[in-house]
């Protein structure tokens, strides 16, 4: 089109050249700046994706492995998961636990980040440097350490927990019975994902106009009303992008059970992503495990989908 | 500003492998790098016959590097997986022998000339077994190990326990005199056991008469829930819980036996011979034990037999994605030849042939561990074994067992029905 109107109107058309060239770069800067981001997403993120979703179809054992020829199967892999009792043990097991560690993470992490408010500027220094240690903290290291204190024969938690008369922990188990082992996990997963939440919900506290709280305070309201009442609606883009996002950490829970049970954690154990992974990796069922990680990224897309629109809509009042 | 970072940093990776392989290409005409896999256990046990065949096979092709990579029970059948998929398989790899099959039907391995390696006319029969498929050769026998019990000749005197036991109810009885001398203080075990421990658990059902799985008209069933592997199961409750203190949900690996009974609040074990030596690892373990220990083997049931042991072993394969498969075979030549399997053999181990069983026998730390080889027992042959012993499922069972999580019939029942599952699942 543009060559036309050149031909015919040499004139005008170097000043609308000028102007559509002008026009043309403004329009497509910001795709060209988005095109190394979306290749490397693309790279990283959506060829993988497509080579699991094609592998959820095929049948993908050893013997396909070392061909590198997976046979297709159809829906094979999605019907004899959807018919393993295991399967929705294990989907039950990690809903529960993901229900369990974000809870505890939002509660504990927004009552840290409301006492920072309160406390002087040494102990809200020491807190935030405390805070800002754990999560910094890698999770390997983290797991090991953690790993040590639940020791059965050296932990320093049987020890103290002896020591302060609190019954005989002397050679406790804590992962004899899955509901203390999870617990110590999601003790673990929730000591780690706090300070995330508070440095957060601090920042967000921060932003509330103080006018309003004092109008509520000599309006009589209590301190917990004003925080359900005033607080919590103005933070409610924060709590909800903090919800998604502690919900798809947790859901994919793997190193913090993998590494603190020896690799090898017994079926008791299993979410969803050790799950999927001892049946790809134990059991060479590449195809069985890939299936199984499709379902998983669905229920996490259904997350992500909350959190994207509450982005989204973020954006808009901006 | 994160994905920035983020793409500069995948940018420079894609370039760093982009450089490294475009190097490893113009390299690779004139020297070639050998890599081998081998388990942990070498590097702990026996570095000195890993040197002695690099140096052997050195001295043969000077201008190849070896690369022994040591790897972990837990994790290396993952990432011999891993690395088929991709094309960096090793050149050579062990495999314990109850692996093999699976690998082998699923034509992981190159197919070997029997006759180009040493000793190959007196390997042992149970290894030589399990390197066939089909008919041909596609392992190396490498090692084969016995559990025996490994005891503290001293606690054993000062329980005034007058000679070895020689039927399980006398072992029973002379680990409860332990337990009422030493074991006061709540961390001391008779018989240290892991609950995990499911080589030593098994030894227990084959003794009673039980088997893991049957095979009929073509179909496997697992028969942990039969009468007598219930009853082997519940013996095994009863002397785990009255002997032993170790953790019910650890497994012999991790921390390892050895270096828990060298710390010396166990009074026996039941463990591979090279284990003994390494109990007296000068970093690791306790050296002053040295003239307190002694082995003998498990006794059965059967007053004066002894309990079937495990037949425990490792082979070497070359994976089909090998591009130095001769190299591969010289190197394993020198690692399997007599010199190195003479270290092994000194180390505590089974040597992989014959001839040097006379070593064994003349050597008082290791011939308890040789004549209870003479009584063994094997995993069945099917090549879906490996995936059982993946799935974790017999660990599983014991650890309820142990904890009292189901009874031991609950627990033997859906072991069983689960390894009938897993062995009849098409390969």
């Amino acid at each position: 089109m543009v060559s036309v109107a050149e031909s015919e109107y040499p004139l005008a058309s170097r000043r609308r050249r000028r102007f559509s060239r002008q026009r043309l770069g403004r329009a497509t800067a910001p795709y060209l700046l988005l095109v190394p981001a979306a290749a490397v997403i693309g790279l990283v993120l959506a060829y993988p994706l497509y080579l699991l979703g094609k592998l959820s179809f095929e049948k993908y054992g050893l013997f396909e492995l070392i061909r590198h020829q997976g046979r297709w199967v159809g829906l094979d892999n999605y019907s004899k998961i959807f018919h393993d009792s295991q399967f929705w043990t294990v989907l039950g097991r990690t809903l529960l636990f993901t229900a369990a560690a974000v809870s505890l993470t939002m509660v504990l992490g927004t009552a840290i980040a409301l006492l920072l408010l309160q406390v002087g500027r040494f102990i809200r220094v020491a807190l935030t440097t405390a805070l800002i240690l754990v999560w910094a903290t890698p999770v390997v290291v983290a797991v090991d350490i953690w790993r040590w204190m639940v020791d059965y024969e050296f932990g320093v938690l049987n020890w103290t927990l002896t020591e302060l008369h609190l019954g005989n922990f002397i050679r406790h188990d804590w992962f004899v019975s899955p509901w203390s082992g999870f617990g110590v996990i999601t003790a673990l997963v929730v000591w780690g994902a706090i300070p995330f939440v508070t440095i957060t919900v601090y920042a967000g506290l921060a932003q509330v106009p103080q006018e309003l709280l004092e109008a509520a305070a000599i309006d009589g309201a209590r301190p917990w009303s004003v925080f359900r009442e005033v607080t919590m609606p103005l933070l409610k883009p924060i709590f909800v992008i903090l919800i998604s996002l502690s919900i798809i950490w947790d859901f994919q829970v793997f190193q913090q059970i993998w590494i603190m049970l020896d690799q090898r954690p017994t079926s008791d154990y299993y979410t969803m992503a050790i799950y999927a992974f001892s049946q790809s990796f134990r059991l060479s069922e590449y195809g069985l495990g890939s299936a199984i990680a499709v379902v998983m990224v669905l229920f996490m897309f259904l997350a992500t989908t909350v959190y994207l629109r509450q982005m989204l809509r973020a954006g808009e009042v901006e | 500003m994160k994905v920035r970072y983020f793409a500069v940093a995948i940018l420079a990776a894609l370039f760093a492998v982009a450089a490294s392989t475009a190097s490893g290409g113009t390299s690779r005409s004139h020297a070639t790098k050998l890599t081998v896999w081998l388990m942990v256990d070498a590097q702990s046990g026996w570095p000195e016959a890993v040197a002695t065949a690099n140096r052997l096979f050195k001295a043969q092709h000077p201008d190849v590097d070896v690369d022994v990579q040591y790897q972990t029970w837990g994790a290396h059948l993952a990432k011999f997986d891993a690395s088929l998929a991709g094309s960096n398989a090793p050149d050579v790899i062990e495999l314990g022998n109850s692996e093999m099959s699976k690998y082998m039907a699923a034509g992981a391995f190159k197919s070997l000339k029997r006759s180009v390696f040493p000793n190959n006319k007196t390997w042992l029969q149970g290894l030589t077994t399990s390197c066939m498929y089909s008919g041909k050769l596609y392992g190396v026998p490498y090692y084969a190990g016995a559990r025996a019990v490994i005891y503290r000749k001293d606690q054993y005197a000062g329980a005034k326990i007058k000679s070895t036991p020689k039927s399980l109810d006398q072992f029973v009885a002379a680990g409860k005199k332990l337990m009422k001398k030493y074991g006061k203080g709540g961390d001391y075990s008779a018989l240290y056991f892991p609950g995990k421990n499911w080589y030593a658990s098994m030894a227990f059902v084959y003794d009673y008469g039980g088997q893991i799985a049957v095979q009929k008209n073509g179909k496997w069933k697992g028969v942990l829930n039969s009468k007598q592997a219930i009853a082997a199961l519940t013996k095994l409750k009863a002397t785990v819980l009255s002997l032993s203190r170790a953790n019910k949900t650890g497994d012999e690996a991790n921390p390892q036996q050895a270096l828990v009974f060298a710390k010396g609040k166990v009074a026996s074990f039941i463990g591979n011979g090279w284990e003994w030596p390494y109990a007296l690892d000068e970093k690791l373990g306790n050296p002053a034990l040295a003239p307190v220990m002694g082995a003998y083997p498990m006794p059965s049931h059967i007053a004066g037999k002894f309990m079937p042991t495990f037949l425990g072993g490792s082979d070497l394969g070359i994976p089909v994605t090998s591009k130095n498969t001769n190299l591969a075979v010289d190197w394993i030549k020198a690692y399997t030849g007599t010199p190195a399997q003479t270290q092994i053999a000194k180390a505590g181990n089974i040597a992989n042939t014959t001839k040097l069983l006379a070593y064994n026998a003349s050597n008082p730390k290791l011939a308890p561990f040789a004549r209870a080889a003479k009584f063994s027992w094997f995993v069945p042959t099917s090549p879906n074994w490996a995936n059982v012993e993946n799935a974790d499922v017999l660990q599983n069972m014991l650890v309820k067992i142990f904890t009292g999580r189901a009874t031991v019939k609950a627990a033997a029942n859906s072991a069983s029905s689960q390894i009938t599952r897993i062995l009849n699942s098409g390969a």
